[in-house]
C-alpha cells in the first residue's frame, strides 16, 4: 500500500498528549499503530478528528480481539482484550491504527460515537460479539445476535459450532417467544416519545420484504406516508464468518470469503489472499496479478449489472432486469470456463491461483466485450434516460461528501458525491497502476448519481478487461515460495526435504508467521478489507472483515428522514448492498 | 377443426357427418379422470412460489425466474409477495438462528396445500456453516419436500427440484373436502436421486478437460 507517510505525525500528537501513554507497534502492513491507555483514548481521538490541520475524519473500522489464548508475538502492553480503531485521513492519504488494551474484569472503554457517528454500530457489534462495554454509547444493545442470546460469540470461551451447542428445535411456544423478543419497542432503542402516540404509525418493513434486498428490517415511524424516523435492524444474516476463520486453515477459509459479498465472487478472495501474502512475505508473479484483476473486474460487472436491474425493478421498471440477466449468464459462462464455478469460484490461492487460464479464454472474453457496448446503450435508453426513473431518483436520497465521510460511506456511494477517491488509483494494488481507466464521479450524490456512477464503472471495467486480454503476461500462475498453497508440485518428487513441506502444506496447511496485516480492495460495493492476526499457526488467530455495506446501512436513518416510503425504496435500491456483506 | 354448412333439405344424410365431427371434438376436449387426479394436475402445473429469499441461493433462484431459464415454462412464475397467496416456499439460503422464528412464522402463514423446497447446502443441512448462529438445516423447524443440493445450486438444479416436486404433487392423495374421502394426506416417497442416477452418471467418460474452454 503506497501511503504518503508523514514522519512528523506522531510528533504532532505527542505535543498534545503525554508521551507516557503511547507505544508504537510495528505491523506487517506498515500502518502506524499506537497503543493507548483507555483513559487517553477519547482526548486523543478528539485531537485526531478535530484539531489536526489534515484530520483523521474517517473511522474506517472498529473491532476487537480476544487475546486470552495468544502464544506468540508478545507485546508488553497487551491484556485480555484489545479494541482496535482504524482511522483514515483522506487529505493525508494516511491510515492510523489505535489499540486499547482491556482486562477481563474491566471490559469498558469510552465510546467514540460522539466523534465519528458511524462508530455507533461498530461499538454495538463489539459489545454483542465480545461483551466490551462502551460508556456513554447512545444505545448499546445487541446488533448481530437475537436479544435472547446468552454469551458473546467471538470470545474464545464461546462455542463455535452449532453442533457443540445441542440440538436446535423450535416449538410453537419458542417461536412466539422469539417473535415477541423481535417486537419493536421504541423505548428499548433509546427513543423518546414524540407528540401524541396516535399521531404516528410504526411500520415494520422486513426482515422479509421484496424490496429490502434480503433479510433486513427497518422500523419506520410514519406521519401519513412521510417517514419521521427510520431504525434499521440487522443481524438476520449473521453467518459467523469471523469465528469460522478461527478453525479453518488459512487455505480452507478462502471459500468462506466468496460468500461475504456473495455477488462479488473472487473479488472477496483478493483482499484475503493479499493479506495472507503480506503476512507470509509472498510476492506473486505478474501473470497472477493480471488474471486476478481481470476476474475481479468481471465480478464487478456482474454485481453492477444485478444492481442496475434490481434498482430499476425497485422503482417499477420491470423489464431491464430480464435483459441484464442474459448478459450476466453470458459472462458467467466465461467465469465458469475459467474457474469451473459460477457465483462462488474460490479460485484465488495464497500465492497464486487455482489453475492457469484455459486455452481459448481470450476469444470468449473478446466476444463478450464486443457484444456488450450495444446492450449498455440499450440500457441507457431503457433506464438512465427514462424520464420516469429520473423523476423517481434525481434528488432522492442525496447526501454530500462530508456526510458520506462522517458515516463511513465508501465506493460508488462516495464517488457519487463528486469525491474522487478510488483505492485502485489512490493506493494501487495487484498492478492496477499499469491500467488505463477513469474514475466516474457524480455531482449531486443522489440515487440517480449512484446508479450513473456504477453504470460508467461497468464501461471502465470493460476497458480494464480488454487491456488484460491484450497484455496478458506469460509466466507461472503460482509464486515460487514455500508458503504458497498448494505448493508447487514439481519439487515434491526430488527429495524428502521438499516432500515433507509439500505434504504438510497440503494437509495441515501453511504456518503463517506471527503478526498482523490489513489488506483493503476497492470491491464492488466499496472498501472491503481483511484484518488478519496470525499467532504463528495453521489457522488465523483473529480474522476481521471490514465490509462496505455495514456502514452504508447505518446511514439509512439520515437519508430516510422526511422521505416518502416509495422514495425510501428507491434510496435503499441505490445503496446496493447484500446482507451477507453487512452481517458477515 | 372440421366444419360444414348443413342444407335443411338434406338433413338425414348429413347427420352422420355432423355426428362424426362432434365425436372428434369430444375426443379433443373431454377427458375422463378421477377428481383427485384432475385437481393434482391443476395444482402441479400452477405452483405459486412465495417471494422469499435468505442469501446467495436466492440470486440463483432469481436467475431461474429470468429470461435464460424462465421458470414460467413450468407454470411456477407467479411469485407472490404474501404467504397467504402462495403454496410453495423455497428456502433459498442459510437459516439463521435470529431468522428461524420468522421463517417458521411465514411457513405457518402459507395456506394448505403447501410445499417446501430446501435449496442449497445451508438449508439442507447447515452446509459449510456449522457455526453458532446457523440452524443446521431447515428441516429442524419445518417439513421439507425436495432437497436441492449445491452451494449455490445452479438454476437448472432448482428447476429439476421443482419438476420432482411437481411429479410428487401429481401422485399425492389429499382429502377433496372435509366431508369427502380419506382425511389424511398420503406420504409420497422421496427416493434419493443419487441412488437412481448414480449408475448412469458413473458411466460418463468424456468430460471437458479443465485446460480448455
Amino acid at each position: 500500500m503506497s501511503q504518503t507517510s508523514k514522519p512528523d505525525l506522531f510528533g504532532d500528537i505527542k505535543v498534545l498528549l503525554t508521551a507516557a501513554s503511547l507505544f508504537e507497534e510495528q505491523t506487517m502492513d506498515e500502518i502506524p499503530t499506537l497503543w493507548v491507555t483507555a483513559q487517553y483514548l477519547q482526548p486523543l481521538c478528539d485531537v485526531l478528528c478535530f484539531k489536526l490541520d489534515q484530520p483523521f475524519d474517517f473511522l474506517f473500522d472498529l473491532t476487537a480481539i480476544d487475546e486470552t489464548t495468544r502464544q506468540h508475538n508478545v507485546i508488553p502492553h497487551r491484556r485480555d482484550f484489545t479494541v482496535v480503531y482504524l482511522l483514515r485521513s483522506y487529505a493525508r492519504n494516511q491510515d492510523l491504527r489505535i489499540k486499547v488494551a482491556l482486562t477481563t474484569d474491566a471490559k469498558e472503554v469510552a465510546s467514540v460515537s460522539s466523534i465519528w457517528p458511524n462508530a455507533n454500530w461498530y461499538e454495538r457489534e463489539v459489545w454483542d460479539l465480545f461483551g466490551i462495554k462502551f460508556t456513554d454509547h447512545p444505545c448499546l444493545r445487541r446488533i448481530m445476535m437475537p436479544t435472547t442470546w446468552q454469551g458473546h460469540p467471538l470470545c474464545k470461551t464461546h462455542p463455535a459450532r452449532a453442533t457443540e451447542m445441542g440440538e436446535y428445535s423450535l416449538s410453537d411456544d419458542m417461536r412466539d417467544l422469539e417473535q415477541e423478543a423481535l417486537k419493536f419497542n421504541p423505548a428499548e432503542w433509546g427513543l423518546k416519545p414524540q407528540g401524541n402516540p396516535d399521531e404516528f404509525m410504526w411500520l415494520n418493513l422486513g426482515p422479509n420484504h421484496p424490496s429490502v434486498h434480503g433479510v433486513f428490517r427497518i422500523m419506520l415511524q410514519l406521519d401519513g406516508e412521510e417517514i419521521v424516523q427510520a431504525i434499521p435492524d440487522i443481524g438476520y444474516h449473521h453467518r459467523g464468518a469471523e469465528k469460522m476463520a478461527e478453525r479453518q486453515s488459512w487455505h480452507s477459509y478462502i471459500p468462506y470469503t466468496d460468500r461475504i459479498d456473495y455477488l462479488g465472487g473472487v473479488m472477496n478472495n483478493l483482499p484475503y489472499v493479499m493479506a495472507v501474502e503480506k503476512l507470509a512475505g509472498i510476492v506473486v508473479p505478474e501473470r497472477v496479478k493480471v488474471i486476478r484483476v481481470m476476474l475481479c473486474e468481471m465480478f464487478r460487472i456482474l454485481s453492477h449489472l444485478l444492481f442496475y436491474g434490481t434498482f430499476a425493478q425497485d422503482i417499477g421498471s420491470l423489464s431491464p432486469i430480464f435483459y441484464m440477466f442474459v448478459d450476466r449468464e453470458k459472462l458467467f459462462a466465461i467465469v465458469e470456463a475459467i474457474t469451473g464455478a459460477r457465483m462462488h469460484p474460490a479460485w484465488f490461492r495464497i500465492g497464486g491461483l487455482a489453475a492457469d487460464l484455459p486455452k481459448g479464454w481470450d476469444k470468449m472474453v473478446t466476444q463478450w466485450l464486443d457484444y456488450m457496448p450495444a446492450r449498455m446503450a440499450d440500457y441507457d435508453q431503457m433506464v438512465m434516460r427514462n424520464s420516469l426513473i429520473k423523476k423517481r431518483t434525481v434528488g432522492i436520497g442525496a447526501y454530500d461528501t462530508a456526510t458520506a465521510i462522517e458515516w463511513g460511506v465508501t465506493g460508488p456511494g462516495l464517488r457519487a458525491t463528486g469525491f474522487d477517491w478510488d483505492l485502485r488509483k489512490k493506493r494501487p494494488y495487484s498492478g492496477y497502476e499499469n491500467f488505463d481507466f477513469d474514475i466516474p464521479l457524480g455531482t449531486r450524490g443522489d440515487s440517480y448519481d449512484r446508479c450513473a456512477v456504477r453504470v460508467e464503472e461497468i464501461r471502465q471495467s470493460m476497458r480494464i478487461i480488454r487491456q488484460c486480454v491484450h497484455n496478458m503476461p506469460e509466466g507461472p500462475y503460482k509464486a515460487d515460495h514455500v508458503l504458497t498453497t498448494p505448493p508447487p508440485k514439481e519439487r515434491t518428487m526430488q527429495d524428502i526435504d521438499t516432500l515433507i513441506p509439500h505434504f504438510l502444506g497440503l494437509s495441515w496447511g501453511p504456518v503463517i508467521p506471527a503478526g498482523e496485516a490489513m489488506m483493503e480492495v476497492e470491491a464492488t460495493k466499496g472498501s472491503n478489507a481483511y484484518y488478519l492476526t496470525s499467532d504463528a499457526s495453521t489457522i488465523s488467530y483473529r480474522t476481521h472483515i471490514r465490509t462496505p455495506s455495514f456502514p452504508h446501512l447505518q446511514m439509512i436513518p439520515v437519508l430516510a428522514k422526511g422521505q416518502m416510503i416509495a422514495d425510501l425504496i428507491a434510496t435503499i435500491g441505490s445503496i446496493d448492498f447484500v446482507m451477507a456483506d453487512v452481517d458477515r | 377443426m372440421d366444419w360444414n354448412l348443413s342444407d335443411p333439405n338434406k338433413v338425414p344424410e348429413q347427420i352422420s357427418v355432423i355426428d362424426q365431427s362432434v365425436q372428434e371434438d369430444i375426443k379433443k376436449n373431454v377427458i375422463f379422470t378421477t377428481l383427485n387426479n384432475m385437481i393434482n394436475w391443476g395444482r402441479k402445473n400452477s405452483i405459486w412460489p412465495f417471494n422469499f429469499g435468505l442469501s446467495c441461493c436466492y440470486v440463483e433462484m432469481a436467475t431461474s425466474f429470468t429470461a435464460r431459464h424462465d421458470i414460467a415454462r413450468f407454470g411456477a412464475e407467479v411469485i407472490r409477495a404474501t404467504p397467504r397467496e402462495a403454496d410453495l416456499i423455497v428456502i433459498s439460503g442459510t437459516v439463521f438462528r435470529k431468522m428461524a422464528p420468522v421463517v417458521k412464522h411465514l411457513y405457518d402463514q402459507l395456506l394448505e396445500p403447501k410445499w417446501v423446497i430446501s435449496m442449497g447446502s445451508c438449508a439442507n443441512s447447515g452446509g459449510m456453516y456449522d457455526i453458532y448462529s446457523v440452524v443446521q438445516g431447515v428441516d429442524k423447524i419445518l417439513p421439507v419436500d425436495v432437497y436441492v443440493p449445491g452451494c449455490p445450486p445452479r438454476p437448472e438444479a432448482l428447476m429439476q427440484g421443482l419438476m420432482l416436486l411437481q411429479e410428487a404433487i401429481g401422485r399425492e392423495q389429499r382429502p377433496l373436502s372435509w366431508v369427502v374421502g380419506d382425511q389424511n394426506v398420503s406420504q409420497v416417497e422421496k427416493p434419493s436421486q443419487r441412488d437412481i442416477h448414480n449408475a448412469t452418471r458413473m458411466r460418463t467418460r468424456d468430460l471437458t478437460p479443465p485446460d480448455r474452454v
